[in-house]
């Protein structure tokens, strides 16, 4: 017996299946076959349940429809891929060669250094702790607590110390990973009964670095087991990274013990990067990726985006793509241009969906009744103008409006402006109810 | 007029969710991107019916061909659905997640959601969404995640041309051996509601009518078939 057999299943029910099912459903099975067996492995349970239920009689049937002897099946759950990679940096293999090994296996991203860190002054104070911590880790500062809001550079700069520190003891034992990581291996280890081995390896390390610790709140028995690990490490001068999306003592449901002992070390905030910095940010990026990135441009798009780098650097990957895909050279106009989306979306959120939401809140109805063919008046009426709104307010041509109202032909859009014309002339509650909704969209 | 349900046809392997079965329009460099596959993080946004679903279900299968594991999980329609279905999908190589948006608001979706995002970033893998709306306008409460879908390559995909639409259905009957002249594919346009989905499923029960009564698409014959569906 021999995959084979599965696959031919496989091809029959994507006959059968439409591509939706068959995707979502059957596509990601492995089967393992042995001897007379035919294991099929589902991602998780929710999965496994759904293929017991609707598929698997009729998985049956093709296997016994396709082989004279078909062998008999099970369902688990598993992968079949390689387990995961161990999230512990390997020692170097006795090579005896002085170079640390290439950071493989690692759970450290390779291009979160402090070389690739962008300084400015909102994230001076915690660099400068951060770099004080990877010389002497376990002794500066024990443990550093990282805050800030999102996409500002938290992962990044504990990933440098991380680096920093293997750096210097390439023996060093780091271990990153994220606070609902610590969870899920907690939970797996009761339910394996192997809590003393998690317990071993938490302790073992030489620096333990968790990200976004306000994961943990109303988890009491991982804040439990975390408490106990952290003053192990902190007792056997094992250093402790975290971070957290705000200050601390600020965090609902972690215990107050947990609290005060984030406060032992050292708190850093990080702050969102004034326009230099997102200047600075976008042209070491645009380096990185061997993009020649103008200072207008950059200035432009730093301007534009301040909420966080992520959207930053989403932001320049869409204008390095368009550079890439046509060939041209990024310049203010193009940079523009590809951006047009993002940014008008920054400015202001008027979209046919959300004219559609808007109204339909304001005539308290749903927006499928807007999207739909009944025709009474306290539903076309504000059917239309919805439709005259999106005339006005967007881009859109008459045919993707009326696509945009459950399909309707363009002429029907264009008898609603006009009916919506007229009535704001004679009827005054038309008129006030048109400009309100006017000043709701677009300021 | 009945609701364009799937029907159970034998020749499904011609609506194929491929690349091959997709009309690209004004999204070759996006279906470039996904047939390269190398991208960690794609969101594509797009009102309904601009090949979004198609898109993500072709790029499973090209991964596929690649010899790499996918997981495609459209968020949208299926009720029975809980966060416990994204649990352990980081295993695969390609993640697709249709329809993103429609979980915004639910904590606890939002919650598992980020927490898949991180596990397939540890992972080196990557992850592929769609919603209608662009990531700002994404109705995302955790800020976390919100963020995180905006860090990627964005596409939108926009809605189809009157003359587009004529091609794209000129390419699916093609693909299944139909001849849908540009006239006729322009009398559909204008008779039945325009959105693609639609149009796509009247198209394949036109084929089978047109199979059934051994007659080509011709005016005459779609329009006395339109009346009696």
């Amino acid at each position: 017996m021999s995959t084979s057999l599965w696959d031919a299943c496989v091809a029959q029910l994507e006959r059968e299946l439409s591509p939706q099912q068959f995707n979502t459903w059957i596509r990601p099975l492995h089967a393992v076959t042995d001897a007379s067996e035919l294991r099929l492995l589902a991602p998780n349970r929710f999965v496994k349940d759904k293929i017991i239920d609707r598929f698997l009689s009729r998985i049956s049937e093709i296997l016994l429809g396709i082989s004279d002897h078909p062998p008999s099946l099970r369902i688990e759950i598993g992968t079949a891929k390689t387990p995961l990679a161990p999230r512990v940096r390997e020692l170097a293999p006795s090579s005896g060669g002085p170079e640390p090994t290439v950071l493989k296996n690692s759970s450290l991203n390779p291009t979160y250094t402090f070389d690739t860190f962008v300084e400015g002054k909102s994230n001076q104070l915690a660099r400068a702790a951060s770099l004080q911590i990877a010389e002497n880790p376990g002794r500066a500062y024990n443990p550093l607590f990282v805050y800030g809001g999102v996409g500002l550079g938290k992962t990044h700069l504990i990933h440098a110390i991380g680096h920093e520190i293997v750096r210097s003891k390439p023996t060093a034992k780091v271990v990153y990973l994220h606070s609902e990581r610590f969870v899920a291996d907690m939970v797996k280890a009761l339910q394996h009964n192997t809590i003393d081995e998690f317990k071993r390896h938490y302790r073992s390390v030489d620096a333990l670095l968790i990200d976004d610790i306000q994961f943990f709140a109303g988890k009491e028995r991982s804040q439990e087991e975390f408490f106990h690990t952290f003053n192990a490490l902190l007792e056997g001068q094992q250093q402790v990274i975290l971070t957290c999306d705000r200050y601390p003592k600020e965090v609902d449901g972690l215990e107050d013990r947990l609290k005060s002992r984030f406060g032992w070390g050292l708190t850093v905030m990080i702050e969102p990067p004034e326009l230099e910095t997102r200047v600075a940010i976008l042209k070491n990026k645009a380096q990185q990726a061997s993009i020649d990135l103008p200072d207008d441009v950059a200035f432009f798009i730093g301007k534009r985006i301040r909420s966080n780098i992520r959207e930053l650097e989403g932001a320049l990957r869409r204008v390095i793509a368009n550079a890439q895909f046509t060939g041209r050279p990024i310049t203010m106009e193009f940079a523009k241009d590809a951006l047009r989306d993002l940014l008008a979306l920054q400015d202001k959120l008027v979209t046919i969906e959300n004219i559609q939401k808007t109204v339909a809140e304001y005539y308290k109805i749903r927006v499928a009744d807007i999207l739909s063919k009944r025709r009474n008046r306290s539903l076309a009426r504000p059917r239309q103008l919805a439709m005259s709104l999106c005339k006005e307010l967007t881009n859109h041509s008459l045919p993707e409006i009326g696509d945009a109202f459950g399909g309707r032909d363009h002429t029907t859009v264009i008898h609603a402006c006009r009916k919506i014309g007229e009535l704001r002339d004679a009827d005054l509650r038309m008129s006030e109810d048109y400009a309100n909704l006017l000043r709701v969209l677009s300021t | 007029m009945t609701a364009p349900e799937q029907l159970p046809l034998g020749i499904r392997l011609d609506a194929a969710t491929t690349f091959e079965n997709f009309y690209p329009a004004d999204n070759r460099d996006l279906v470039r991107v996904l047939q390269e596959g190398t991208e960690p993080l794609l969101y594509l946004w797009g009102a309904a019916g601009t090949g979004k679903s198609h898109l993500l279900q072709a790029a499973c299968h090209a991964a596929v061909q690649r010899g790499d594991s996918v997981m495609y999980l459209p968020l949208r329609g299926d009720e029975s659905l809980t966060p416990a279905v994204l649990e352990g999908l980081d295993n695969a190589d390609v993640v697709c997640i249709d329809d993103v948006d429609s979980i915004a608001r639910q904590t606890q979706w939002e919650e598992e959601l980020f927490h898949l995002f991180n596990r397939v970033r540890d992972q080196r893998g990557r992850l592929y969404v769609t919603a209608k709306v662009s990531p700002t306008a994404l109705e995302i409460q955790l800020s976390d995640l919100a963020s995180r879908l905006a860090w990627g390559l964005t596409f939108q995909l926009q809605t189809l041309t009157d003359a587009q639409k004529i091609a794209a259905l000129q390419l699916r009957a093609q693909r299944r051996g139909l001849e849908l002249s540009g006239e006729v594919a322009g009398y559909l346009l204008k008779q039945l509601p325009r959105d693609m989905h639609h149009l796509f499923a009247m198209l394949d029960r036109l084929d089978q009518a047109s199979l059934q009564q051994q007659r080509r698409l011709t005016i005459p014959f779609v329009k006395n078939w339109i009346k009696t569906v």
